[in-house]
């Protein structure tokens, strides 16, 4: 530029109104942005509410369960002739006072056909509610006691306007149990209950006998033993490697593998699991012991990437104030930078528990997609957890366990928002400003 | 006072008639060994004793072979433009620039005889003999009481609840601040403005007692009356202690130092005694930044 123009001497004003002819430019280009943020948020809630409305528009009526109330005569001659009184009451034809009792509210049935299909208004699971009551109170026996039992899926299908119609292949109920069932709503004898057993049970070939408890405690389980390794060990590895460690080749190359570890797909977690865990430590298979193992070494690195992200984000001057009075790096880190980053290493840890809980992949290699009946009772016991069950559940071709997946998709997610609840709690709770 | 103004009336002399360059570090009795610094640059009762000091910020050097010592109950001033390495010196004193990745200090620095770069040496006690005051204000995110607590707590300087009180009101009496936060102790520190924030900073080094501070423009961010006050305090100080001020203020360091360091590019130029070097400064560097020709 010649001198001339770098020279030129400014008219007053000018700079104002070259402003003000740029300004409208400006403001279009500001709320463009705004627009495209706003339509980007907007677009990702509508999405989210869809998908949550049709979770919980499919799932909520799992959360009842269509109950017929009978009233049972314990009778004592079918009460089997035992020693030991646990096995006596154990083995009583509980069934056959099921029959009984329903066979009292519709005396006209006699044939054999039709009685069949009375009876298959019933769950299969409907005796083991009379023998629990029993069971737990033997002095009912040689009465008579109302008691509910569970209705057969199709009948609670049926009653949740899930069948479909008439005259498709899924609608399993004939006329007449149709109008039995209509006779027993009548009398007030069918209902639709709370369904307690969904969240009291474990798995089961069965819908109506089937919950979600079982794969509950087994995500607590395995939650647990990853919990209680993975935020002790990548917090204690995070304030090494940030505030202790050397910078040398060593240490390069242990954070390029903490990096890439991060990044590894999870079902090869679940193939080095099985290698290393099951077939060389030859702990149980399916257990939430081993799960947890996995899901450690899967969240691991996340934990310590957020740990080391968070001790980075304290200010150093905090640290050199704290080696200024004299503090050791120990008392340094431990008095002042680490209760500074805690609340970041925590929400590191809570969205990677969160992402552990999610996961099923890894271990499905390590066996936790077997069939299990029983609630785990210990890290050892074999297990299912959360996603898995959603997986199986999603895969059995009953109608009902369609209700059940979206069911335990909604407990999954309550679990979720459970923690990142707490995440969020524990940030406020600990959060400083410096 | 007196020898402020004196020093006020040297310096409006010295702006008006414009000396021609000169260069008198030969003419003055000074050992050889020590480099271009012009001046005197050991004392009698040396408490701390810096030789050939090299400072690199990775390949870059920021402090030239620098030789001083600094004297027993002496306030040594550290002046010079920004960024010739005022700061990066006195962190040497207490090993701060450990902390800095891929700094590198060679030489030697004494203290009491003592090499503190020595890989034996600890600096958990050395830094508590060697108090520092940083030039930004860095209170804990804690409460003001914990903040001039820590120190003496860490290293159990008292034994009970009381006595610590004793300890942090003294402190922030002497720093001039107690009369502002007595009834918000329980207070973030970080809640105080920037010349209270430095003033915490101050109670908090003095809370641990050190036998020398390092203070690093401790006044930049405060007001006059603060400043007056940070200034008696030193003054204070100076009859147990040692002390090393950095400062941009010629009047501050007049009025505070017995003897003034002038650096230069990561060079210390000129060391003498203040009223000598305010007055009379024998490097032209040193006269050309005194009497405001730059910097
Ligand atoms: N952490 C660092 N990393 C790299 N270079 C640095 C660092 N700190 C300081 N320096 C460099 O060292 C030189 C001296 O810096 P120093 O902070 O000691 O200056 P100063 O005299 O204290 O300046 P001021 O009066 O502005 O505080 C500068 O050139 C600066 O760029
Ligand atoms: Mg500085």
């Amino acid at each position: 530029m010649n001198s001339a123009s770098s020279s030129r001497p400014i008219t007053p004003g000018e700079t104002l109104a070259k402003v003000k002819a740029g300004l409208p430019r400006r403001r279009a280009a500001e709320r463009r942005f705004r627009a495209y943020g706003l339509a980007a948020i907007v677009g990702g809630l509508v999405v989210l509410a869809i998908l949550l409305l049709d979770i919980l528009f499919k799932g909520h009526s799992a959360f009842w369960q269509t109950r017929i109330e009978l009233d049972v005569f314990v009778d004592p001659a079918m009460v089997a002739a035992s020693s030991d009184e646990r096995t006596r009451l154990m083995e009583a034809d509980y069934s056959g006072m099921i029959r009984q009792g329903l066979g009292k509210l519709f005396p006209e049935v006699t044939e054999r056909g039709r009685k069949r299909s009375l009876g298959a208004l019933l769950s299969g699971g409907a005796p083991y509610e009379l023998r629990d009551r029993v069971v737990a109170d033997p002095a009912l026996i040689g009465q008579t006691i109302p008691i509910w039992v569970t209705a057969s899926p199709d009948v609670d299908m049926f009653e949740k306007g899930q069948l479909g119609a008439p005259d498709t292949d899924s609608f399993r109920l004939k006329s007449d149990q149709i109008e039995w069932l209509a006779r027993l709503k009548q009398e007030h004898r069918l209902e639709k209950r709370f369904n307690t057993q969904f969240f009291s049970a474990g798995d089961s070939r069965e819908p109506e006998q089937s919950g979600i408890w079982g794969a509950a405690v087994g995500s607590f389980f395995t939650l647990l033993v990853t919990l209680s390794l993975s935020l002790p060990m990548g917090i204690a590895a995070a304030i090494y490697l940030e505030e202790f460690a050397p910078r040398n080749r060593w240490t390069d190359v242990i954070e390029v593998n903490i990096n890439n570890l991060a990044a590894v797909p999870s079902i090869v977690f679940g193939l080095l699991g099985l290698a290393v865990f099951i077939n060389f430590f030859q702990l149980p298979r399916s257990s939430p012991l081993v799960g947890g193992l996995v899901l450690t070494l899967m969240t691991l690195p996340v934990i310590i990437i957020a740990g080391r992200s968070a001790l980075k984000a304290v200010p150093p001057s905090i640290r050199e104030a704290a080696l200024g009075v004299g503090a050791s790096s120990m008392q340094t880190v431990l008095h002042h930078v680490l209760p500074l980053a805690l609340p970041g290493m925590l929400t590191g840890g809570i969205i990677g528990m969160a992402r552990a809980l999610g996961e099923s992949a890894p271990l499905l290699m390590i066996g936790m997609v077997a069939f299990i009946v029983d609630v785990p009772g210990s890290v050892m016991d074999p297990a299912t957890v959360l996603p898995v069950q959603i997986y199986l559940w999603a895969d059995s071709p009953e109608r009902a366990f369609v209700e059940r997946t979206s069911a335990a998709i909604l407990v999954l997610l309550a679990f979720l928002i459970l923690m990142n609840g707490l995440a969020v709690y524990l940030r406020r709770r600990f959060e400083r400003r410096w | 006072m007196n020898s402020l103004l004196e020093l006020k009336t040297a310096m409006r002399d010295e702006r008006t008639e414009v000396k021609p360059a000169k260069r008198l570090g030969t003419n003055v009795s000074f050992d050889r060994d020590y480099g271009d610094t012009v001046g005197e640059v050991t004392a009698s009762n040396a408490r701390m004793v810096c030789r050939d000091v090299n400072v690199f910020y990775g390949p870059k050097q920021a402090i030239h072979g620098v030789n001083l010592d600094i004297g027993r109950n002496e306030v040594i001033a550290l002046i010079g433009p920004s960024g010739c390495g005022k700061s990066t010196f006195i962190r040497c004193l207490n090993r701060m620039n450990d902390t800095i990745v891929g700094c590198r200090v060679t030489g030697s620095i004494q203290l009491d005889g003592q090499d503190i770069y020595d890989p034996q040496m600890d600096v958990v006690p050395l830094r508590a003999q060697i108090g520092m005051v940083f030039q930004k204000p860095n209170p804990f995110p804690k409460s003001i009481y914990e903040n001039v607590a820590y120190g003496p707590r860490i290293h159990g300087l008292t034994q009970n609840k009381a006595e610590l009180e004793e300890v942090v009101e003294n402190s922030l009496r002497r720093a001039g601040l107690w009369d502002e936060v007595k009834d918000s102790l329980d207070q973030p520190g970080t809640s105080l403005s920037g010349g209270q924030q430095q003033r915490l900073c101050i109670a908090r080094t003095i809370a641990v007692n050190p036998e020398v501070i390092l203070m690093d423009e401790p006044c930049s961010a405060l007001d006059p009356i603060a400043t007056a006050r940070i200034e008696q305090l030193i003054d204070e100080l100076r009859m147990q202690f040692t002390i090393a001020i950095v400062t941009h203020s010629m009047q501050q360091a007049a009025r505070v130092s017995q003897r003034t360091a002038y650096f230069h590019l990561g060079k210390l130029i000129e060391v003498g005694e203040t009223a000598q070097v305010f007055t009379n400064p024998r490097h032209q560097l040193t006269e050309d930044y005194i009497t405001g020709r730059f910097g």
